[in-house]
């Protein structure tokens, strides 16, 4: 019996863009320094209509669509996000109806920061190997906030995948998955709060660092993997530094980082953050590669992947969905009143 | 205060989040709305049939005039779009209007339509971009 | 079978009528039409109105109206079909009188848009669209005839310029009508630089929402003016799935009943008031009645050709005073078979109206003789 794996996979970026420098231009930053520290050129924004749920379902429908998998087959939903458009009411029973799932899929939101959609692939794949259902859907998805003029704008962004994950017609089998845990406080958003806070510094080395290399450490010790055995190496985006940094730490030549970073261009999109470098790397991967994928979500947790491509890659590859790299070039410039509009950061009459 | 039907939106989430259309069983019209018996051939065996996701622009206006939902997104496109069988009429979204075609390639977009003030239900259904 | 007879008449300006309630507006023309009609004894008053409940908040309209003049025990019926409900009241009003069931009674027209603000104006007008597959997304009106609009010029090759004709025709017409809310001329190039509402159609296009009623008593008793025919359908096939965008369907159909039942031709209409609530509605309308070939309206307008089409302004000019529309074009209507002032007399002793609800849904044609 084959391994569990992705079967197929769908992504999202809203095709609304603004620049770094007109955001910078709005709050009296310098765009250069803000560019240089960030490596954030500029980033992907949800139309005035769209939200965590419409990308989500956008970005299911592609995966239903690579993979050719009718949706009744499909046993679980499971959407991680934190930005959901209701405090109470979940994305994933609107996802059943949207998709056209069965009323017995499994359904439930995940949240754990950005991290929340690996554990939704890691529970799904839990599903499908217990025999429970044969295909499952997780979803990262985010419509992510950032105070205005503050330094999480000019990185938190919106965008969506969806990992389809079965035992049958295995893209990229799951080789071996390792967590990562601990209470660190980095970064958090209190309940009717409507921007999160964050420790800027402490982001990086305790929070970041040490879960993301703790977790890829964990992964190639308890596996035996060495650098050389991966062919890609993919990390949460924050921003464009930390993952090179990270991967830097872990020994990954850049030319193995550089091929999943999407943050220059689309910015942070949380959950859907190394998920979707992860989707841009499936599409260029050859049979045999092995990929390391490492997600992390802030208060505090990684998780590590080792993913091997199969054959059946190509196929997948083949099919008429958008690329995550069409995506990055498909997109409209807006300017930073519109942007306000469409994040509904502006105050209206209600 | 006033708020929106929550049982009118609920009833008709299948026409909204996937297009499901009506086919006469007999002479296999298809139906959006969905008819109750056969405006073609009189038959009552119906079945729903959801509509293809991609199709094509017939024609559009750009919709400046608007009612109180949609102020904030005004102008509003609407276009007549062929999806196999049947034709809709719906919001184009993202889309310059300059550059819209009647015969372009349009695919369904999943969005918000309506959103109930601050607390009520956000409303989800069909609109159509251009293909990329 | 007994004969309907227009007996008196009353409309009053449309406009902004702040300081009126829809009632009293009701109320108003209905003591001027029975005033004009001598008092007879009425039966029953049928209300047309499109917007009551909802920019008015108030349900059983004529209980109310007749209540404003103590008109105890009369019969009332509150009839609504959109911007259509003046001549489906019409229609119903008449065949009561016809049936022998009611000796004499009375339409009265109402409806006062400009209690709501612009965009409540749209929300209620596009409830004659499917609440649940048009209203939902944002359609209204005005977006579908923008779409016949277009497939029209486009495939009888007009430019946007012909179109305009309509509005500028209409102006004429309702400079001269004391009644009307718009009453000055207007020139090609006024609509050419108005705004775009919904491409092609523009401001011009439109028309502008306004407070209005009117009233008419029909009898038995012999009067000036006889309803000669009536005609009412619908075009029940969505507007996303027809099968064509230049015609009104929904006209033709009552036209041909209409004209039928009066044993008339188009070519004895003398006189015509049709529901241009858009422009592109009063060309297909004035073509559904026959006025004109199929495509063939602007033409006729480009030519110069004299049409004795919409003398009041039409909705364009008069103003579109929703469900009270069907209503003033029978007043209208009959005068110019009078040559009551501000009319002048109609060359000729038939008239029609065209009375229409939301984008070719329902139509009620009436044909009225002297």
């Amino acid at each position: 019996m084959s391994r569990v794996g992705i079967v197929s996979w769908g992504a999202y970026i809203p095709r609304y863009r603004i620049r770094t420098e007109d955001i910078a231009a709005t709050w009296g930053d310098d765009p250069q320094r803000i560019v240089d520290m960030y490596l954030v050129y500029e980033k992907s924004v949800e139309g005035y209509d769209e939200d965590a749920i419409t990308i989500a379902v956008e970005a299911a429908r592609r995966a239903l669509r690579r993979g050719k998998v009718d949706p009744k087959r499909i046993g679980a939903v499971y959407s991680g996000t934190e930005s959901k458009p209701y405090a109470v009411k979940p994305i994933s029973s609107i996802l059943v109806d949207a998709l056209g799932l069965t009323n017995n899929a499994f359904a439930v939101d995940m949240e754990f920061a950005c991290k929340a959609a690996s554990d939704g692939i890691i529970a799904i794949a839990g599903l499908v190997e217990s025999g429970r259902i044969e295909y499952g859907l997780a979803i990262g998805t985010d419509t992510s906030q950032g105070e205005p003029g503050e330094h999480l704008d000019y990185s938190a962004s919106s965008g969506g995948v969806a990992y389809i994950v079965g035992r049958d017609g295995v893209a990229a089998e799951f080789e071996a998955v390792y967590t990562f845990n601990s209470d660190t406080p980095d970064f958090w958003r209190r309940e009717g709060s409507p921007y999160p806070m964050h420790g800027e510094g402490f982001t990086g080395e305790p929070a970041y660092f040490r879960h993301v290399v703790g977790a890829a450490k964990g992964l190639m010790e308890k596996y035996g993997y060495k650098v050389s055995d991966f062919a890609y190496a993919i990390f949460h985006q924050p921003n464009g530094r930390f993952p090179m940094r990270a991967a830097a730490t872990l020994g990954f030549p850049a030319d193995k980082v550089k091929p999943g970073i999407v943050v220059t261009h689309i910015g942070n999109t949380y959950n859907a953050s190394a998920l979707m470098g992860l989707a841009r790397v499936l599409e260029m991967a050859k049979p045999g590669d092995r990929i390391l994928l490492v997600t992390f979500g802030s208060g505090a947790g990684s998780n590590a992947f080792a993913l091997k491509v199969t054959d059946v890659i190509e196929e997948r590859q083949r099919a008429d969905v958008p690329k995550v790299g069409e995506m990055l070039d498909d997109k409209i410039y807006i300017d930073y009143a519109t942007y306000l509009k469409n994040r509904k950061m502006v105050k209206l009459f209600e | 205060m006033e708020h929106e039907s929550v049982p009118l939106y609920w009833r008709n989430i299948p026409a909204y989040y996937r297009l499901v259309a009506r086919r006469c069983k007999r002479c296999g019209e298809v139906y959006f709305p969905p008819v109750l018996k056969c405006p073609r051939c009189g038959s009552n065996e119906l079945e729903d049939v959801e509509l293809p996701q991609e199709g094509e622009l017939v024609e559009f206006t750009v919709l400046r005039s608007v009612p109180t939902d949609f102020l904030k997104q005004k102008p509003v496109i609407l276009g007549l779009v062929k999806l196999g069988p049947a034709k809709v009429l719906g919001q184009i979204v993202d889309a310059a209007p300059e550059k819209l075609k009647e015969g372009q390639r349009v695919e369904v977009a999943f969005r918000r339509v309506v959103v109930d003030g601050k607390y009520g239900l956000v409303m989800y259904g069909y609109k159509f971009r251009p293909r990329p | 079978m007994i004969d309907v007879w227009i007996n008196g008449a009353a409309m009053m300006q449309t406009g902004r009528h702040y300081s009126l309630n829809i009632d009293e507006m009701g109320a108003k023309v209905l003591e001027e039409a029975l005033k004009d009609a001598g008092y007879p004894d009425l039966d029953a008053i049928f209300v047309a109105s499109a917007t009551a409940e909802q920019a008015d908040k108030q349900q059983m309209l004529g209980a109310y109206i007749a209540a404003r003049l103590g008109l105890d025990k009369v019969a009332t019926f509150r009839v609504e079909n959109a911007d259509g409900s003046g001549g489906s009241a019409l229609v119903l009003a008449a065949s009561a009188v016809r049936s022998g069931l009611y000796n004499c009674v009375a339409v009265v027209g109402v409806d006062k848009p400009n209690d709501v603000l612009s965009n409540q104006q749209q929300d209620i007008y596009s409830t004659a669209t499917d609440s649940v597959y048009e209203r939902f997304f944002g359609v209204t009106p005005a977006a579908q005839a923008a779409i016949m609009a277009k497939l029209y010029l486009k495939k009888y090759e007009y430019k946007y310029e012909d179109l305009a004709l309509w509005p500028v025709l209409m102006h004429k017409n309702g400079a001269s009508n004391p009644y009307a809310y718009m009453r000055k001329q207007a020139k090609v190039e006024d609509v050419l630089d108005s705004e775009l509402v919904s491409d092609p159609l523009r401001l011009y296009d439109v028309g502008p929402m306004a407070d209005g009623a009117a009233a008419a008593v029909l009898c038995n008793r012999k009067g000036a003016v006889r309803i000669l025919g009536m005609g009412s359908a619908t075009s029940s096939t969505p507007f996303n799935a027809r099968q064509d965008y230049d015609v009104l369907y929904s006209a033709k159909e009552a036209a041909e009943r209409a004209y039928k039942m009066a044993g008339i031709t188009a070519r004895d209409v003398a006189a015509a008031e049709v529901h241009d609530s858009y422009s592109i509605f009063g060309v297909l309308a004035a073509e559904a009645l026959g006025l004109a070939q199929r495509g063939q309206l602007l033409a006729l307008l480009k030519s110069g050709a004299d049409l004795n089409v919409n003398l009041s302004g039409g909705l364009k000019s008069r103003g579109n005073v929703m469900g009270a529309t069907g209503v003033y074009q029978a007043v209208e209507v009959a005068w110019q078979l009078l040559g009551k002032s501000p009319f002048k007399k109609a060359d000729g002793n038939i008239g029609v109206i065209h009375s229409m609800g939301g984008a070719d849904k329902i139509s009620t044609v009436v044909v009225l003789g002297l």
